[in-house]
């Protein structure tokens, strides 16, 4: 009985302690996804979710505001609560691409990101049972029959998209590139053959397993999860892309704010578990925190992005 | 298999099925609440449960969310859910002339069969059924969108040209917003409110029940009809004899219900519409498709009810999620670490088992559960006064509309198409064939643009659209279905009819010159929006350009050909307008005036002010002063109920 009352209270003494060493959050936290349940961005929430809870005790709770490839979302960000209470994912490539597509309601400045947690590194597959065992033999074919080998794909101007047409330079070689409407229809068109190949993911080389081969990944070094698969750079071709995610608050948050978010989500990308469990998802961890690493980072990518799509007529 | 059927029908699963069941089925008749969302707020939920519980739980839920959303379809012409498209088009008539219980139960006994089909086809036929819809290719999605416009000749009232220019005026709704398969932002007018696109849903419920509620304060007529005077129980056996009589029907429906599910994108809409499609084309009866036949409710909620169990088939054999709720429940298995494609079968067989027994088991408590459900439904919505049941279900499309983006601008595009398609209605333009186009439209775009790509890169264009032996059978079934409507024409035509002269051919009156002056005026508009269109897509790239380009061609071509045959024939088809347009007007000024609010007062004041509101407009007869308090009671507590549970229990940020 004592020994109970003994625990709790040193409990009680521990956790207003440590409410005192840090008032963030404020309170339960809205996480908003600006795509519909079910994508990469809601997958890789839901897997944050729990270990927020766990460091921080309070709710983060997940919602979604899907509409215009993620533009109804951004374009409202900057008018919501300031406190931290309110956080949403961002994408790259889109929220460089996008606003210099058209009228979207938002700039890429106006986006106040504090933290790239992760990245889907871009990787070429092939179905398992496909004659193409290696990029050389790719590439060969489609120097042999210019246009003719397809590869489907997620999105326009997507990173998929903007991986084909960096490669296409690079291998000097030219294809035809077919935009679905997410990574899902992309595979099925795969496993279809109603392609040659697919500009996709290496989350779809985890979910997919035997049924396809990744011919090369477009990381540094290889993927944890797949050490037989080679990089584009051990064949020559300087390729390192894929489609960030991260954190972004209203641009009105106080410094404080943004360095406490950025605070939360190097936690959980910290904790060895979390990592794991991205990692055996096909995910690649990145660690992009709030700061001159944060500018850094995005005008490094807005150099990278930009030339490609203004040459493949994405954008003017 | 007996153990993991032991395991299914343990007490916490058979608790959970039946939990879920009931929760789906009432998420799934409110509209605005789909089944994708009903299964999303569950997600965190399950992260405590062991895998197999999730999953029942979430098929469970997933599976009475379809079915619920036939209440709304057959008691207010709104689908809960786009899968419940075409059970408006037979069931409110039979809930028009007092046959709302009846439909009420053959929906049920059609879900449960569908269902149970579905889940017995994931169970048995999984792998070889997954592998045959990867056969499917964007030209085939193409023309299976193609074949469900075919309905258009069966949902136009009246006047099948105006039905294509309905269907034109959807499929152009439909490209607005940031495009699909070209990322180019195309017919927003520099608004932001448009930038996310017309989100379908809202459209649905703005075309379908904004009319039926302006339609309804306009006149001291009941909604419903009670012709039996009053509750008659279930009605299970005239329901059984339906379901007899429509023994090939219910079969071929759940056969394509379950293939279109096994589609990955395709999902419960198209299955209801390809089967009522099909259904009304072997169709015998008594009454017509579309004027409260039975079997039109039988198809569709037996199809749609199937692709719960054919969209689990790629999800769980391929890992590419069938319809929308499996994308969820997929990413739900991730984070849980069961890893579903190719090896789910092989390495957690248990898993799966477990769950296929779980999804029967829910679909089989869903007679029960449906049965009384459906009942409270059908008597909350006959006996309801209509000063109180116009406010509520006012509140409703608008806090449903909401919620499915948490987006305010949606409920403005709702109450507009909602004017737009009782105006057009009254023009003899109905809200179906607008619906069809707007449903269709992505994936006839997409489907178009990608095999252009890839017809382009191959050098065969022809082949690509006219090549593909799956495609010709979709394209043979929809030319079918096309010319259906018109054989007793082209018999007559052929000269091989002893048929007398059809009603339909029957000399019409000619109309007066202010009613073909009307009709003039209607048909300017749309010839106005095609030429927009046309004027817009000369700035937009090829890709983005192309599909609605044709589309608004079409669309002039019809216009004109219409103007021609109404100074010739000068037959005019429309609807009258009948009771006070004062009234009328004053639902969705309401509506605006509240959407205005919200950002500003909150949702709930805004929603209680709409509520107390709108009782005055729908109330016709005199009124004791207790009367009025007991009627403004009511509405606010249920309006202010129903804003604390999608606040707290569903999660949804309300501003």
């Amino acid at each position: 009985m004592i020994r109970t009352i003994l625990t709790q209270a040193a409990a009680a003494i521990l956790a207003t302690g440590l409410a005192h060493a840090q008032d963030f959050p404020a309170g339960s936290v809205d996480y908003i996804i600006p795509f519909g349940p079910g994508g990469e961005s809601d997958i890789t929430a839901r897997l944050q979710q729990p270990y927020f809870q766990d460091l921080y005790g309070e709710q983060m709770v997940i919602s979604y505001q899907p509409g215009g490839g993620g533009a109804v979302g951004w374009a409202q960000l900057n008018g919501m609560a300031e406190d931290g209470t309110v956080i949403m994912g961002i994408n790259l490539p889109h929220i460089i691409v996008k606003p210099k597509q058209g009228n979207v309601g938002f700039e890429t400045e106006d986006l106040a990101a504090v933290y790239w947690f992760h990245y889907t590194p871009d990787a070429i597959l092939v179905r398992a049972d496909s004659e193409i065992e290696t990029l050389d033999q790719l590439i060969e074919q489609a120097r042999a029959n210019p246009r003719q080998v397809i590869f489907s794909g997620s999105g326009k101007g997507s990173a998929n998209h903007l991986a084909q047409l960096q490669f296409d330079e690079m291998a000097d070689i030219e294809t035809t590139y077919v935009a679905f409407d997410g990574t899902g229809s992309a595979v099925t068109a795969l496993l279809g053959g109603q392609v040659t190949a697919e500009w996709g993911y290496t989350t779809v080389g985890s979910g997919q397993g035997d049924e396809v081969r990744m011919l090369a990944v477009a990381m540094e070094e290889r993927h944890p999860a797949f050490p037989d698969v080679p990089t584009f750079k051990e064949q020559g071709y300087d390729l390192v892309s894929g489609a960030y995610r991260g954190i972004a608050v209203p641009q009105d948050a106080s410094e404080e704010v943004k360095q406490q978010v950025s605070d939360a989500i190097a936690a959980i990308n910290a904790d060895p578990e979390f990592q794991q469990k991205m990692i055996d998802g096909g995910f690649a961890m990145a660690d992009v925190p709030y700061g001159e690493e944060m500018d850094a980072f995005m005008a490094e990518k807005a150099e990278e992005y930009l030339p490609a799509a203004r040459e493949a007529g994405i954008i003017e | 298999m007996l153990d993991f059927m032991a395991n299914a029908i343990s007490p916490f699963n058979l608790l959970l099925a039946l939990l879920g069941v009931a929760a789906g089925t009432i998420i799934g008749s409110i509209p605005g609440l789909t089944a994708t969302m009903a299964v999303a707020v569950l997600v965190p939920l399950t992260f405590t449960m062991s895998p197999d519980s999730a999953l029942i739980l979430m098929g469970a839920i997933y599976t009475g969310a379809i079915y619920g959303g036939a209440y709304a379809a057959i008691l207010l012409n709104t689908p809960g859910t786009p899968s419940a498209i075409a059970t408006t088009f037979d069931g409110y008539p039979m809930a028009k002339r007092g046959d709302g219980d009846l439909a009420v139960t053959i929906a049920c006994l059609s879900s449960v069969f569908g269902g149970l089909v579905g889940a017995l086809a994931l169970l048995f036929l999984a792998p070889p059924l997954a592998r045959a819809a990867l056969a499917f290719g964007p030209v085939e999605y193409f023309w299976l969108a193609v074949f469900g416009l075919s309905l258009i000749a069966a949902v136009s009232t009246g006047d099948f040209l105006k039905g294509v220019i309905g269907a034109c005026f959807g499929l152009l709704i439909a490209t607005i917003g940031v495009s699909e398969t070209s990322a180019e932002v195309r017919f927003t007018f520099g608004s932001r409110m448009l930038l996310g696109g017309v989100e379908t849903v809202s459209a649905l419920i703005g075309l379908y029940c904004i009319p039926v509620l302006i339609d309804l304060v306009a006149t001291p007529d009941r909604h419903l009809d009670e012709a039996g005077g009053g509750m008659r129980g279930f009605r299970l056996l005239e329901a059984g004899r339906v379901m007899l009589q429509n023994g090939v029907n219910v079969l071929r429906s759940s056969v394509i219900g379950t293939m279109v599910g096994a589609l990955p994108g395709a999902g419960g809409s198209i299955a209801g519409l390809v089967a009522y499609s099909e259904a009304r084309r072997n169709g015998r009866g008594v009454e017509k498709y579309g004027e409260g036949n039975p079997g039109g409710i039988v198809a569709t909620e037996s199809a749609n009810n199937a692709t719960v169990g054919g969209g689990f088939i790629p999800t769980l054999v391929l890992g590419i999620p069938g319809t929308p709720p499996d994308a969820v429940i997929l990413g739900a298995l991730l984070v849980q670490g069961v890893r579903t494609g190719p090896t789910l079968f092989q390495g957690s067989a248990d898993i799966v088992y477990t769950f296929i027994f779980g999804l029967l088991l829910a679909t089989v408590l869903m007679l029960p559960v449906g049965l009384l459900i459906g009942r409270f439904a059908y008597g909350a919505i006959l006996k309801a006064p209509k000063a109180a049941l116009v406010p509520v279900v006012a509140f409703m499309t608008v806090i449903g509309t909401f919620a499915i983006r948490n987006n305010v601008s949606d409920i403005y595009i709702m109450i507009v198409l909602g004017v737009v398609g009782w105006l057009a209605a009254k023009r003899g333009f109905g809200a179906s064939p607008i619906v069809l186009g707007l449903i269709l439209g992505s994936i006839a775009e997409q489907g178009f643009v990608q095999s252009w790509t890839i017809g382009s890169a191959i050098g065969d264009l022809w082949g690509q659209f006219f090549g593909r032996p799956i495609s010709l059978v979709i394209i043979a079934l929809t030319v079918l279905s096309f010319l259906y409507p018109f054989w007793p024409q082209i018999r007559r035509i052929a000269g091989r009819s002893d048929d007398a002269t059809p009603a339909d051919m029957v000399d019409r009156p000619r109309a007066g010159g202010r009613m073909v002056a009307w009709d003039l005026l209607g048909f300017a508009v749309f010839g106005a929006v095609a030429a927009l269109v046309l004027v817009q897509s000369a700035g937009l790239n090829p890709e983005a350009a192309v599909f609605p380009r044709t589309i608004a061609t079409v669309m002039v071509v019809v216009v004109v050909a219409s103007v021609a045959k109404l100074m010739l024939t000068r037959h005019v088809t429309g609807e009258p307008v009948r009771g006070s347009l004062i009234r009328s007007a004053s639902v969705p000024a309401a509506m605006l005036l509240a959407a205005a609010l919200i950002p500003l007062a909150g949702f709930a004041l805004a929603a209680a002010l709409l509520g107390a509101v709108l009782t005055v407009p729908a109330q016709h007869e005199s009124f004791s002063r207790r009367g009025w308090i007991f009627l403004l009671g009511s509405v606010l507590a249920v309006v202010l109920g129903v804003v604390l549970l999608f606040d707290l229990g569903l999660n949804v940020p309300l501003p």
